[in-house]
C-alpha cells in the first residue's frame, strides 16, 4: 500500500510535468506555424514598454553609427532631385527620380513608415525584431521591412502601439531577389546561421557569377518594392548533383547594429492580390 | 531575511538579466549564455517537487515573454527541474542528499556539483536547442550550440556563484 501511494505519488509529478511540458510546447509550435498569441510576445503592451525602457538605455550606444547612415542616405536622395541634372539634348526625354504626389501620370504605389528597434536578435534560428510603432501608426500584418543598407524582413504581428518583425534571418523567408548583373532570380534563404550572410538558392550554374555583384529585391510579392538592396554576392560554389549555384550573399543590413528601419506600405496591394486572385486554378494541382 | 523573499528577488533578477541582457549578448557561433537554470537549481531541496515544477514554468514563460520565444525557455526549464531530484540523488553519497538543505558550489563540494549541474544544464541545453531549430537536418548545428553554450553557460553560473553566494565558514 505505501509503495502504491509513492508511486502515484510520482506519477503525479509526472503528470503535472507532461501536462505543463505540452502547455509550453504547444504555445512554441502553434507559433511557429500560426502566429496568433500577440500577448505571449514583446509586441503587447506590458513587455513592450519595458522593451521601449530597455532600448532607451541603450540605443545610445549606437547612436552615431544611426546618423551617419542617415547623412549617408539624405546625401544619396539629395542627389536624386530633378533640379540637379540639366538638360543636355532636347530630343532625351528626362526621366525624374523623385515623383510629386500631384504628377497626374504617375501614381505613388509605396509608402515609408519609418521606425525604431527597439529589440532585436540575430543568433537564433528564427530571428525577430520588435518596433516601436503598430496598428495605429498603420502598421498591418506581412508588411515588408527594411534599413537604410539593406531589407530586414516582414512584420510577422501586430499590437495596438508596438510589432513585431520576422527577420530575414530565418528559417525560410522566401523574398524573391534578383542579381542585378543578368536578372537571373531566385529565393532568399538563410541557411549559413551567420548574422552577415545568407543564401541566394534557384541560380542555375550554366553562367558564372560575379562577386560582389549587387542583390537587390524583384518587387514580385507586392510586399518590397523592385529594387531595394540586399546585399552583394560573397562566395559562389557549386552544389553537388544539381545543376545550380550556391550564392552567398552579404547582407547590406548589419543585424547587430540596426536602429531605424522603413516599414513599407504598397497602396495597390489589394489590387495585386485581387488580380492575381483570378488565375484559373491548376486541375492537376487538386 | 526571509527564505521566500530571497528567492523572490532572486527570482526577478534572474529573469530580468537573462531576459534584458543574456538573450542580447550574441557571440556568434551559436553561443547563448543561459543562466536561470541556476535559480532553479538554488531552491531549496525540501521544496515540493510539484511546486519547484510549477515555479520553474513560471520563470521560463517570464523569459519568454520579453524574447519572444513562446514556451521554449519554459519546457527546457520543466525538464531542468524535474530531472533535478533524480540526477541528484544519482550522485550523491549515501545519505548527503537528505542532509542537503541548500544546494550550491560550497555546500555540496566541487566534484559533486560539476556532474549534478554539468548533467542537469546539458539535458537543459539539448532540450532546448533541439525545440529552438527543430530541424534533425541540422544537427550538427544543434549539438555544435548545445556543446559551445554549455560551456559558456557552466562557468558563468559557477562565476555567479563565486561571487555571489557567501562562503561557508570552515568546520
Amino acid at each position: 500500500m505505501k509503495n502504491l501511494i509513492a508511486f502515484l505519488r510520482r506519477f503525479r509529478i509526472f503528470l503535472l510535468f507532461v501536462g505543463l511540458q505540452f502547455i509550453a510546447l504547444a504555445t512554441y509550435f502553434s507559433s511557429l506555424s500560426f502566429p496568433r498569441s500577440q500577448y505571449l510576445t514583446t509586441s503587447n503592451k506590458v513587455t513592450g514598454n519595458i522593451m521601449a525602457a530597455r532600448n532607451s538605455v541603450t540605443h545610445f550606444l549606437h547612436q552615431d553609427e544611426t546618423n551617419r547612415e542617415l547623412i549617408k542616405a539624405n546625401k544619396r536622395l539629395r542627389e536624386k532631385i530633378p533640379e540637379n541634372y540639366i538638360q543636355i539634348s532636347s530630343t532625351e526625354i528626362i526621366v525624374r527620380d523623385t515623383i510629386r504626389d500631384t504628377d497626374a501620370t504617375y501614381e505613388q504605389q509605396y509608402t515609408y513608415i519609418p521606425a525604431t528597434v527597439l529589440k532585436s536578435t540575430y543568433d537564433k534560428r528564427n530571428n525577430y525584431m520588435s518596433l516601436n510603432i503598430g496598428r495605429k501608426q498603420g502598421i498591418k500584418k506581412g508588411m515588408g521591412v527594411f534599413s537604410e543598407s539593406g531589407i530586414v524582413g516582414t512584420v510577422y504581428q501586430v499590437s495596438d502601439h508596438f510589432s513585431l518583425v520576422k527577420t530575414i534571418l530565418s528559417m525560410n523567408p522566401n523574398i524573391d531577389i534578383m542579381l542585378v548583373e543578368d536578372g537571373s532570380f531566385g529565393f532568399l534563404k538563410w541557411e549559413t546561421h551567420q548574422a552577415r550572410l545568407a543564401n541566394l538558392t534557384g541560380i542555375s550554374n550554366d553562367k558564372p557569377i560575379k562577386k560582389w555583384g549587387k542583390v537587390i529585391t524583384r518587387g514580385g510579392g507586392g510586399i518590397f518594392p523592385r529594387g531595394l538592396a540586399v546585399g552583394k554576392v560573397y562566395r559562389v560554389s557549386p552544389i553537388e548533383g544539381r545543376a545550380l549555384w550556391n550564392v552567398e550573399i552579404l547582407l547590406g543590413t548589419n543585424f547587430k547594429k540596426v536602429q531605424k528601419v522603413y516599414v513599407i506600405k504598397n497602396l495597390l496591394k489589394g489590387e495585386q492580390v485581387r488580380l492575381e486572385s483570378t488565375i484559373p486554378k491548376d486541375p492537376d494541382d487538386e | 531575511m526571509n527564505k521566500f523573499v530571497t528567492h523572490s528577488i532572486r527570482f526577478v533578477v534572474f529573469v530580468l538579466v537573462q531576459a534584458l541582457i543574456l538573450n542580447h549578448l550574441e557571440f556568434g557561433w551559436g553561443i547563448l549564455i543561459i543562466v536561470y537554470p541556476l535559480f532553479v537549481f538554488l531552491l531549496p531541496n525540501d521544496l515540493n517537487i510539484a511546486f519547484s515544477l510549477i515555479i520553474a514554468f513560471a520563470m521560463g514563460f517570464a523569459i519568454d515573454l520579453l524574447s519572444d520565444t513562446f514556451g521554449l525557455h519554459a519546457s527546457a526549464l520543466v525538464v531542468f527541474a524535474y530531472l533535478k531530484p533524480l540526477v541528484f540523488a544519482r550522485f550523491a553519497k549515501q545519505d548527503d542528499y537528505e542532509n542537503l538543505k541548500e544546494a550550491n558550489i560550497y555546500t555540496m563540494g566541487t566534484s559533486w556539483f560539476i556532474y549534478t549541474f554539468g548533467i542537469l544544464l546539458f539535458f537543459h541545453h539539448l532540450w532546448f536547442f533541439l525545440f529552438e531549430i527543430a530541424n534533425f537536418g541540422e544537427i550538427v548545428y544543434i549539438i555544435q550550440k548545445t556543446v559551445l553554450s554549455l560551456i559558456v553557460s557552466f562557468l558563468f553560473s559557477v562565476g555567479l556563484q563565486i561571487i555571489f553566494v557567501p562562503k561557508p565558514k570552515e568546520r
